[in-house]
């Protein structure tokens, strides 16, 4: 009889929901470890390593792992250094306030007022091709246009804007926050550009329908709709601000000192517990802006 | 009064919208039946003034309103897909007109608050207006998206297809609600649909749009049995259209049409002398509860329909394949002239 058989279900053979169920996890274990074994050596270890070297024993050239908080009472005692995690929040808040001025409209244009995908798609692509030359060649190229003899300097002395060339266009933090405001400007477009594209159509007819003007469409629909755009870009902007390096050192004519150029000097001349101090510091910067970033928009909610 | 005066609109080659001529009195609930593809939802975004017409006019009550940007029309748009605020509560997505409107925005929360809660009562959602808008049903959205159109207390009020996006159960029951909404507020609805049933159901008056223009406009009873021409017998779905000459009998020249429930079957040869009757083969029949519907195929290939209600069967049995001869009375003909 069937009743017998589902009255006295044996515990060696498993039910088909339950085989099913084994097998989803075993695909989702085989898919999850590349990713896991990369990260844990690559990325878990070498932290652990950073935060361990930090409290290592310095001297002039070598390095023992004798424990100490010397190079931490160094860091946290220094001008220079707290100067450095000063100069870089300053930094990184201009220039994440630059590139949402700069790249919003940008993105309201191509995501909103482009309705042809592939139009769409050109424009995007378009943003990106400044990143088909290398990153040093876009950096150094402002040196040309912002120098004392460079085009813009040219063109105001032509036009008689100007008597004498501007001297705090090239080597100061104007010119560096140009520089990263250009670069990373388009990590900010992507993000907020897809949101905007994503808002149906007849939403905005509907509140216009109703009576309301672009400018309040924009505010209370708008915006609010494409906040989650603007924060996964400032994340993406943040991380990469925050660690650079590369165009404070050749725009900033050494006037400008981030946490990564610290890193850079201080391994160049192996100073490495010193190095992995400022790692762990600025480490824990990013975690702190990334943590208040997904604090302010619930991505989960709003993807 | 809106009135549609010789408005056309044209997108590149394709004429969605040629001339048309339109009144929606005061007070009346308007359907405009047509085909998808027939301009119907060009003609709202017109009138809401999403789009412009490339000629013509709009106006209300002798005011034109084509050229004034859509937020100042004072018309009220219910889209299809309801289209509301992803972002915001029931309450706030209907209160949105009331708070942000150009003109004459309300200030005072407290009358915010009790338009807004007796449009979401007029609906029947009250209670609701804490919800977001994504934890309420596929009706309730619906509900959402015309008690926020209403508060605003609009002109005119445009439905594109309010009912498309809902299951059969729902649309009957919104209907019925929709016709009691607009009779309390006396507004006039301008309700589009490419559902004959629906149309004929929710008009007051209905419109017929076919090929960019309105083919006949009148009251849902005379549209049903005394179509003008083709193409509104057509779009009421219960006319057989087809060429005099495949009859033998009184029955003019050119397309007539025949209702399908006003033809009658005889075996070859036993049609009744002083009626008009044509040879047709049965095709196969389709069984729908209280009616039934049988297909056949005349000599030229055309498709007849004949409905038998199953309260009065007047059909004889049927064999698929064979041939009979259908006839009708000569006063159930109706003759239109020009093409069909």
């Amino acid at each position: 009889m069937t009743t017998l058989s589902t009255d006295t279900p044996s515990d060696t053979s498993l039910s088909p929901a339950q085989l099913r169920e084994k097998k989803d996890r075993r695909r989702a274990i085989t898919l999850l470890t590349p990713g896991l074994l990369w990260m844990a050596l690559f990325m878990v270890l070498p932290m652990i390593m950073v935060v361990y070297v930090s409290f290592w024993t310095q001297t002039t050239f070598t390095v023992e792992s004798t424990l100490t908080t010397a190079s931490w009472e160094r860091f946290l005692s220094s001008s220079t250094y707290l100067g450095a995690i000063w100069t870089t929040l300053r930094i990184w808040a201009i220039v994440l306030i630059a590139t949402i001025v700069v790249g919003y409209p940008v993105a309201l244009f191509i995501g909103l007022f482009v309705r042809n995908k592939t139009l769409q798609t050109a424009l995007l692509v378009a943003c990106v091709i400044p990143f088909w030359t290398s990153f040093l060649i876009r950096v150094i190229a402002w040196r040309p246009m912002l120098g004392t003899e460079g085009a813009i300097n040219a063109i105001l002395m032509q036009l008689g804007i100007i008597n004498e060339p501007l001297t705090f266009l090239l080597f100061s933090e104007f010119s560096v926050l140009v520089g990263m405001t250009q670069i990373y400007v388009v990590f900010m477009v992507g993000p907020i550009t897809f949101m905007l594209g994503r808002i149906d159509p007849s939403v905005i007819e509907a509140a216009r329908d109703l009576g309301a003007s672009f400018g309040t469409i924009f505010r209370r629909i708008i915006l609010p709709l494409s906040l989650p755009g603007v924060m996964v870009g400032a994340i993406f902007v943040s991380v990469m601000v925050l660690g650079e390096f590369a165009t404070a050192a050749s725009l900033s004519g050494r006037k400008v000192n981030l946490l990564g150029n610290i890193i850079v000097s201080q391994v160049g001349s192996l100073k490495w517990a010193f190095a992995a101090v400022a790692g762990v510091v600025l480490t824990i910067i990013i975690t702190a802006v990334i943590a208040l970033a997904l604090r302010l928009v619930d991505l989960r909610k709003e993807m | 009064m809106l009135t549609l005066n010789r408005v056309s609109r044209r997108y590149g080659e394709t004429i969605a919208l040629d001339g048309v001529d339109f009144v929606v009195p005061e007070n009346t609930y308007m359907s405009l039946l047509g085909a998808s593809g027939s301009g119907k939802t060009t003609l709202l975004r017109l009138i809401a003034g999403f789009e412009e017409p490339d000629q013509g006019e709009i106006s209300i009550n002798g005011a034109r309103i084509d050229g004034q940007p859509s937020h100042l029309r004072d018309i009220g748009f219910v889209f299809q897909n309801f289209a509301l605020f992803p972002h915001l509560t029931v309450f706030e997505n209907v209160a949105f007109g009331l708070r942000h409107r150009v003109n004459a925005p309300v200030k005072n929360e407290k009358e915010i608050k009790e338009r807004t809660d007796n449009a979401l009562e007029l609906v029947g959602l009250e209670g609701f207006g804490h919800r977001a808008v994504s934890a309420i049903s596929g009706g309730q959205r619906q509900r959402v998206a015309l008690a926020r159109t209403l508060v605003t207390e609009p002109r005119i009020v445009l439905l594109d297809e309010p009912l498309g996006a809902l299951d059969a159960n729902l649309r009957s029951r919104m209907c019925d609600e929709l016709k009691a909404i607009r009779e309390r507020l006396k507004v006039s609805f301008l309700h589009v649909t490419g559902s004959e049933t629906e149309a004929l159901m929710m008009g007051d008056k209905v419109a017929v749009l076919a090929d960019g223009k309105i083919v006949q406009t009148g009251a849902p009873d005379t549209l049903f049995a005394e179509p003008l021409n083709a193409a509104s017998a057509r779009h009421m779905n219960a006319w057989n259209i087809f060429d005099a000459s495949l009859c033998a009998g009184p029955v003019g020249q050119g397309a007539i049409a025949v209702r399908f429930d006003q033809i009658d079957i005889s075996a070859t040869g036993q049609a009744p002398e002083t009626r008009p009757h044509l040879k047709a083969k049965y095709l196969t029949g389709e069984f729908n509860g209280p009616t039934a519907l049988s297909f056949f195929r005349a000599e030229d290939g055309t498709l007849l329909q004949i409905i038998d209600h199953l309260s009065q069967p007047r059909l004889p049995d049927l064999v698929e394949g064979e041939s009979y001869d259908l006839h009708f009375a000569p006063d159930a003909v109706r003759q239109f002239h020009g093409a069909a």
